[in-house]
């Protein structure tokens, strides 16, 4: 598919210029944001919605690479991310509320996601589940819980039409957007959102780890700042369980 | 509810579930709130439940219907359930909504499955975490994009359980199907090309091994708000033509009780 010595064909960064962790917030703008959580920061570019930079927390190589809006694009980054090296995705989003067990200024760490997206059917057919890996799932929650973090746990939705998730009505498929909607609310869906099921459908089938945390209904710069402690802090858990291992 | 007419009558315990009146007998499963801990084990055959509750300190037959056959004593102090689902999704559903009606909070699949990849090793257990939704009942439940996800603190219990009785074990998403012959003779089926064309799609995304339940009482379990968690043996391997012999078959099933019933010393008692 590639040529390893060549650039991949979206991303400003090309083999061994990524860590075995790699934080993927949809917005490039968050990418510096989040970054001045890091050591050692290198800002390595940006393609189109694609920014990359590296650093280091407590001495663990960390990368941050934005995906852009939608399951397309982050198809786009987890594969050539994989391709030069990615081992561990974790995802930094925002989120709406769904059933009214995360509100507003929680935050929720998916467990898995509905497969309301295009892009993972590409890949699977749609009874596969889109799963977290359970190593990443639980080292989050550790993670809060050691930083007293409070966070809700369980499943999102990934949606390709952010309109017609908020104004459904002005659809020409209202009915069946409302219809889907009130089966997540019943169901038992926590946030819904844009990459997830894509990134967890993907990491299963390229055999590697993937998790998200998702803010609801904010981004405000004190959430931003405790779903990334949580992320880097998590990494570098599972970084001391590889090296038991 | 104050007065039922025919139909509710018919279906009456599933519909007092919802107001309240728990001492009704559940329609299909025979039991009553009281009957039943809230951990309940769920073997596929009614004739695993007597051995599954010998693996119990004390344990005792409740109701026997169709087939669901229940017993509930106690483990390590501990109380816990098993109750047979019958085979495949549709009277597994019957048994989840019922079973939570009178109690039930946790529930633990205990099963056997055919090995899908290359890795998965007959005699090997698979600590599912989610499920392919390849069959009928939870879709009737909810929208095929919904995934059929295992709870994670149940899960990380089997794991540690695992891990302490030095069982091999593999964790990941396993297939669940409504046909079995459709698995084991797909040549044989007018939709062969479908099922050969889905099996090879579950194998390159990791699949780990194939069964009849798991996917439903996934889904089923997310909408009841109940913990769930699944143990499947690798007793087969279609590819390479294995399977256990009848006594490592035994063994293989106790390490899997033994396995489960540790790890509901993880989970709260909930009343």
């Amino acid at each position: 598919m590639f040529n390893k010595l060549e650039q991949v064909k979206h991303l400003p960064i090309r083999f061994g210029e990524v860590a075995r962790y790699v934080i993927v917030p949809g917005d490039p703008n968050r990418v510096p944001i989040i970054s001045k959580y890091l050591d050692n920061v290198e800002h390595q570019g940006q393609e189109r919605e694609f920014n990359a930079s590296r650093g280091t927390y407590k001495d663990v190589e960390v990368s941050v690479v934005s995906t852009g809006v939608g399951c397309p694009s982050t198809a786009i980054a987890v594969e050539e991310l994989v391709h030069i090296g990615a081992e561990v995705f974790i995802r930094i989003g925002t989120s709406g509320a769904v059933d009214g067990s995360a509100k507003k200024g929680d935050m929720f760490i998916a467990t898995a996601a509905v497969r309301d997206d295009g892009t993972s059917k590409q890949y699977m057919p749609i009874e596969f589940p889109a799963i977290a890996s359970h190593d990443v799932v639980i080292n989050l929650i550790n993670a809060s819980k050691s930083l007293n973090i409070e966070t809700k746990v369980g499943i999102c939705q990934s949606k390709d039409s952010f309109f017609g998730e908020v104004e459904p009505e002005r659809m020409p498929v209202s009915p069946y957007l409302d219809y889907k909607w009130n089966a997540w609310q019943k169901g038992g869906v926590g946030a819904s959102e844009m990459e997830a099921a894509t990134l967890f459908t993907l990491s299963q089938i390229r055999k590697v780890k993937a998790g998200a945390i998702l803010a609801i209904e904010t981004s405000d710069e004190e959430t931003i700042d405790k779903m990334t402690n949580i992320v880097l802090e998590s990494i570098y858990y599972m970084e001391k369980e590889k090296s038991h291992d | 509810m104050t007065k039922k007419d025919g139909v509710e009558e018919a279906i009456g315990g599933l519909l007092d579930a919802y107001d309240d009146d728990k001492e009704a007998i559940q329609y299909h499963v025979q039991l009553k709130k009281g009957d039943i801990s809230d951990f309940v084990i769920l073997p596929g055959d009614p004739g695993r439940v007597e051995f599954i509750a010998e693996h119990f300190d004390k344990a005792e037959l409740v109701a026997e219907n169709r087939e669901y056959k229940t017993m509930t004593g106690e483990y390590k102090g501990r109380p816990v359930t098993v109750t047979s689902t019958g085979i495949g999704c549709p009277s597994t559903a019957i048994a989840i909504e019922e079973l939570t009606n009178v109690g039930a909070r946790t529930f633990v699949r205990m099963g056997t499955s055919g090995a899908m990849q290359d890795y998965t090793k007959v005699g090997e257990k698979v600590i599912a975490t989610g499920a392919v939704r390849y069959e009928g009942t939870s879709v009737q439940y909810m929208p095929i994009e919904f995934p059929a996800v295992a709870s994670h603190d149940m899960v990380l219990a089997l794991k540690d359980s695992a891990i302490k009785n030095k069982i091999d074990y593999h964790l990941g998403i396993v297939q669940s199907k409504d046909s079995f012959y459709g698995q084991h003779n797909p040549e044989n089926m007018p939709i062969a090309d479908e099922l050969k064309q889905k099996w090879n799609a579950w194998v390159k995304g990791g699949v780990l091994c194939s069964e009849m339940e798991a996917a439903t009482i996934f889904v089923v379990g997310s909408y009841r708000k109940v913990r769930t968690g699944a143990v499947l043996l690798v007793a087969g391997d279609q590819a390479k033509g294995e399977s256990l012999t009848k006594e490592e078959y035994k063994t293989n099933m106790s390490e899997s009780v033994n396995m489960i019933l540790d790890s509901s010393l993880d989970i709260k008692v909930e009343v």
